[in-house]
């Protein structure tokens, strides 16, 4: 096998060496321009995309947690405004209440008052009529009883007096 | 391998038939498989394109294996051609054996030892300039003497046996794993019908594992070859 080798290195086939070396370049130079080129630029293409892929995947998830954040802030800002109204109404109610109330009670208390004023008044009108009447009729009834003797002005004092004194005794 | 061989002379230079030939069968099978499967490349892969891609991320994963850094890219498609032609070669005698009169005109062109001698030649070659070509000429001379002066002799045989070694474990494989076949297919006799019943299944277990073979070779060569690669980029290691 050694001789066979060395015989054939040493010229027989010299020419083989140089079509196989030929060949295989020529096979590489066909190889790169149908498939090695297209497919390894391809390859480089989408390792390209799939990193930017991944970046753009990561800034649009940063973009959505800064979205709920502000949402979250908008939420809780929210809620306190809403129970800021809540309370304010509360207040505004609770001060309404109280002036309605106290205007009840205010008015309240007038009729109250005038209605004392007026059975006030009702009482003294009847008493003042039912002195008079009582005096008329008293005097009607003494001038009645004793006609001749008593004349009616000059009794008019006394019978007053004893009636002022009866009003006094009954308004107590 | 005292077998006859068809020459032809040609411009001083002789030329055996059957080598030429059956290199020339070789790249049309490799060129063929690579034009087929890279009809429609497009981003998202399919069908043959992602057969191609498994197998350009291979062979760049024996090359990055030993070559580091940046240059590994430059020598992808040089790996990529290379363990096609030799699988495709190593197989092809296994399937078609084409003999003429007293000529085989096919086999397998790694079961010479002048092709796959050659193919190491080259990539020997290609290893020194691409040194030469990173380092520079001056750094290149120094890496035979180091460590140091009295390593030249060493160095250089080293480099010679790399040569050898490289071109000589292919062609050995592949030329056992043909004769091999051959022997077994010897032992049918077409008057004794009985010898195809024990011949049949060692041939076929013989084929597979030739098979097994060729493909372990194509590998082994082509990771060999990005070694002596690097080891001539960065000497010092």
């Amino acid at each position: 096998m050694l001789s066979h080798l060395i015989i054939g290195a040493s010229g027989l086939y010299l020419g083989d060496m140089l079509f196989i070396a030929i060949s295989f370049i020529i096979l590489m130079a066909l190889i790169a321009w149908v498939a090695w080129n297209p497919i390894t630029k391809m390859m480089g293409e989408r390792a390209n995309k799939i990193a930017n892929d991944i970046d753009t995947a990561e800034k649009s998830r940063k973009e959505a947690s800064d979205l709920a954040d502000q949402r979250r802030d908008a939420l809780s800002h929210s809620r306190t405004e809403a129970s800021g109204i809540v309370a304010e109404a509360k207040q505004s109610g609770e001060k309404q209440r109280a002036t309605i109330v106290a205007d009840a009670q205010n008015e309240a208390t007038q009729y109250k008052q005038s209605a004392r004023k007026d059975i006030e008044q009702e009482r003294q009108d009847a008493l003042k009529n039912v002195q008079s009447d009582v005096a008329d009729i008293s005097v009607q009834i003494a001038s009645k009883i004793i006609k001749k003797q008593l004349d009616p002005e000059g009794q008019q004092a006394l019978i007053n007096s004893y009636i002022e004194g009866l009003g006094k005794h009954e308004s107590r | 391998m005292s077998d006859p061989v068809p020459t032809v002379k040609f411009l001083g230079l002789t030329f055996n038939v059957a080598n030429d030939l059956s290199i020339l069968i070789t790249c049309l099978i490799v060129l063929l498989f690579v034009f087929l499967l890279s009809r429609h490349i497009t981003m998202k892969p399919k069908g043959g394109q992602n057969v191609l891609e498994w197998l350009v991320e291979f062979t760049n994963g024996i090359v990055k294996g030993s070559i580091k850094g940046n240059d590994a890219s430059h020598f992808g498609l040089f790996a990529f051609s290379l363990f096609l032609f030799i699988f495709v070669a190593n197989q092809i005698g296994l399937f078609i054996h084409i003999q003429v009169g007293e000529y085989t005109y096919v086999k397998s062109p790694t079961a010479d030892p002048v092709v796959t001698l050659t193919l190491s030649l080259m990539t020997i070659a290609l290893a020194h300039y691409a040194g030469i070509a990173k380092n520079g000429a001056k750094a290149y001379f120094k890496g035979y003497l180091a460590p140091f002066k009295l390593f030249l002799p060493l160095n250089l045989f080293e480099q010679f046996t790399n040569f050898l070694t490289l071109g000589l474990r292919l062609f050995g494989n592949i030329f056992a794993g043909e004769m091999l076949l051959t022997l077994i297919s010897g032992l049918t006799s077409s008057d004794n019908w009985v010898s195809y019943l024990y011949s049949l299944p060692v041939e076929l277990a013989w084929q597979g594992f030739s098979v097994f073979i060729g493909s372990v070779q194509a590998f082994v060569f082509v990771t060999l070859a990005s070694v002596y690669i690097s080891r001539q980029l960065s000497p010092e290691e």
